[in-house]
């Protein structure tokens, strides 16, 4: 079952997906989108499951990766995949500057994040010289073509954003396999203990920063070329990390595929049927879907799914008998 | 330039008095069920529209509005108690997430209902200027708010310390177990502390209605405010958050008069970054040691 479940998602991911929506720009660009949006889901997750810390200020990175990119291919002629890469790095090396922040428990650290947000957006209006200001960015380069597929395209910008999310999950993965990864888990359950027994609690925690601040800083930097355009409060819209943060939610924040699943679903259904039924405030629906799984299934929606399906093969075992 | 630092010290401290009123509904909260609630710049900013439209629809001054403010503020601040009580699991986390998502419930309520155009009193009494020592600028509203608050302040401060209820909420806040040995129902003092923040949130959304403008994404400011001021002032210690309150409102007055408005907020969470980083009690808090 295990097995078959990663060639099933890739076929889907590369094959079954793009052929079935291909043409369709609008389609694609939600999905695209959905797909950004799941990728800080993802590096939001793994802050949360492994290190055990909620943040409300990962726009904070997105920004910074968004902005990187499109400074590095604009002001010193980079090419745009390794400025990409380049602008993870310096989203990392800024989640540096948050790192006193983790001594702080709970609310404390989710706020101060936020705080570390609304320093960089402000930093990013004021300093007009390196990045325009709030006028923003225009034509940022497009994606390259590569093998005579235009990655700059609608359907060329999914491959791209499908491949790195996939790559994230399959970092993930051996992450939350690996001693240290074992470690922040139980970190998780008592902090207390786990320093007692030698893990350095602190430092797990600040690679988990790192890691995270990358990853969303790659989601960035992929977005600031795929719609060639930035502004300050664009680029670190705290939409950014709401909807991340129910995505996150809403998918199951502890599972592998749960933030990534939890985006599609939401982002598409908010854009495809909410917006469409209230113009103005869609997000309403969104705050409720947070309280609701909060309230209801803390796990989230996979973690539901998988026991529904439990139960149900149970029950037609019973009635075999 | 004396008069520029003067003026905004003065500016500063009046808003100081209202913003102590937000952060001391935000610290009441937290110090009884150890909850941020992230909804609760959004219940100030609902009693300010509850003001808007009693004078729009009710002809009625922002003041006479309280009343209807508070019941409103109340009963709705109340209900997040509600929800919140029904978190078992990983509580410090989920009620964030919760209490997150009944902020965006709200500011996108606020926006189906009364629109994003922004609002201010067209009472022209509380934009009327008076005019302390031939030095000094305020309003009316700005003055009457600044004074109210502190009296608000100092009526909370004597209900904590001497009345038998601000007693048990201090009790609950301190060892919920051992007050509730000694006869104290933790339930009912958990609801008194948000319906008493429910109140001070009233009194803020009138003052900030009747001297700023308004429109709904202000919510989220205001949480953000109420809890850098609780970090300033520390846990625990209500004249502590009054000066936090003045405090934040002075170093915001000063950044715009010296420097340029954009730059008001970066004042504010500099400074709290500064304090958390630098005194994690806070300036008036007492020192706890972990674990």
């Amino acid at each position: 079952m295990n097995k078959l479940k990663i060639p099933a998602v890739l076929v889907l991911a590369y094959l079954v997906l793009p052929l079935a929506v291909n043409g369709n720009d609008y389609v694609v660009s939600l999905i695209v989108a959905a797909l950004t949006i799941g990728g800080i889901a993802l590096a939001w997750s793994m802050l949360g499951n492994l290190g055990g810390m909620v943040s409300f200020g990962h726009a904070a990175f997105f920004g910074i990766g968004s902005y990187a990119s499109a400074l590095l291919t604009i002001k010193a002629g980079w090419p745009v995949l390794v400025s990409m890469l380049f602008a993870g790095l310096v989203a990392a090396a800024s989640s540096i500057a948050t790192m006193p922040a983790l001594r702080l428990r709970g609310p404390y650290f989710a706020l101060s994040i936020l705080a570390y947000a609304e320093i960089f957006r402000i930093i990013a209006t004021e300093w007009k010289g390196l990045t325009g200001g709030a006028a923003g960015i225009l034509s940022i380069p497009r994606l390259p073509e590569i093998m005579g597929i235009d990655l700059g395209g609608k359907i060329g910008g999914y491959f791209v954003v499908v491949t790195l999310v996939i790559a994230m999950v399959g970092i993930y993965a051996v992450i939350r396999r690996s001693p240290q990864g074992l470690a922040l888990k139980a970190m998780h359950d008592s902090e207390d203990a786990t320093r007692v027994v030698g893990v350095n609690a602190t430092m797990l925690k600040a690679l988990m920063l790192v890691v995270s601040a990358f990853f969303a800083g790659l989601m960035g930097a992929f977005n600031a070329h795929y719609i060639n355009f930035l502004e300050p409060d664009y680029a670190f819209s705290g939409s950014w990390t709401t909807l991340a943060i129910v995505a996150a939610i809403f998918g199951g924040y502890r599972t592998l595929w749960g933030p990534l699943i939890g985006a599609l679903v939401v982002y598409l259904v908010d854009q495809l049927v909410f917006k469409a039924i209230l113009p103005q405030g869609h997000q309403i629906i969104l705050g409720a879907l947070l309280g609701a799984m909060v309230l209801f299934s803390p796990t989230g929606l996979t973690p539901l799914i998988a026991k529904l399906t439990r139960l149900q093969r149970k029950e037609t075992a019973n009635a075999a008998h | 330039m004396f008069e520029l630092f003067a003026q905004s010290a003065f500016s500063g401290v009046l808003a100081g008095a209202y913003y102590a009123l937000i952060a001391l509904g935000l610290a009441l909260v937290f110090g009884t069920m150890r909850v941020i609630n992230l909804a609760h710049g959004e219940l100030v900013l609902l009693a300010a529209y509850v003001a808007y439209s009693a004078e729009n629809k009710l002809h009625l001054d922002p003041l006479a509005s309280l009343p209807l403010a508070v019941a409103v503020v109340g009963l709705t601040s109340i209900a997040v108690y509600g929800l919140l009580s029904r978190i078992k699991k990983d509580r410090e986390l989920n009620s964030l997430i919760l209490t997150f998502g009944l902020g965006v419930i709200m500011t996108n309520a606020i926006l189906m209902i009364w629109s994003a155009d922004i609002h201010s009193t067209s009472v022209p009494w509380h934009h009327d200027a008076i005019i302390l020592a031939d030095l000094l600028f305020a309003m009316n509203s700005e003055v009457f708010f600044g004074v109210a608050g502190l009296v608000v302040v100092a009526g909370l401060w004597w209900w904590l310390e001497k009345t038998w209820y601000g007693r048990a909420l201090r009790a609950v806040a301190s060892n919920r177990d051992a007050a509730k040995l000694m006869g104290i129902n933790p339930q009912f003092t958990e609801i008194l502390s948000f319906a008493v923040a429910g109140l001070l949130a009233s009194v803020a959304g009138i003052a900030i209605y009747s001297a700023k403008v308004i429109q709904p994404s202000l919510g989220h400011h205001l949480t953000v405010k109420a809890f850098i001021i609780t970090v300033l002032a520390g846990m625990g210690s209500v004249p502590g958050v009054l000066l936090g309150g003045m405090l934040l409102g002075i170093v915001e007055n000063l950044t715009v008069t010296l420097a340029s408005s954009a730059l008001q907020e970066l004042a504010g969470m500099v400074l709290f970054l500064v304090v958390l980083l630098v005194m994690p009690s806070g300036l008036f808090g007492r020192v706890r040691r972990r674990g």
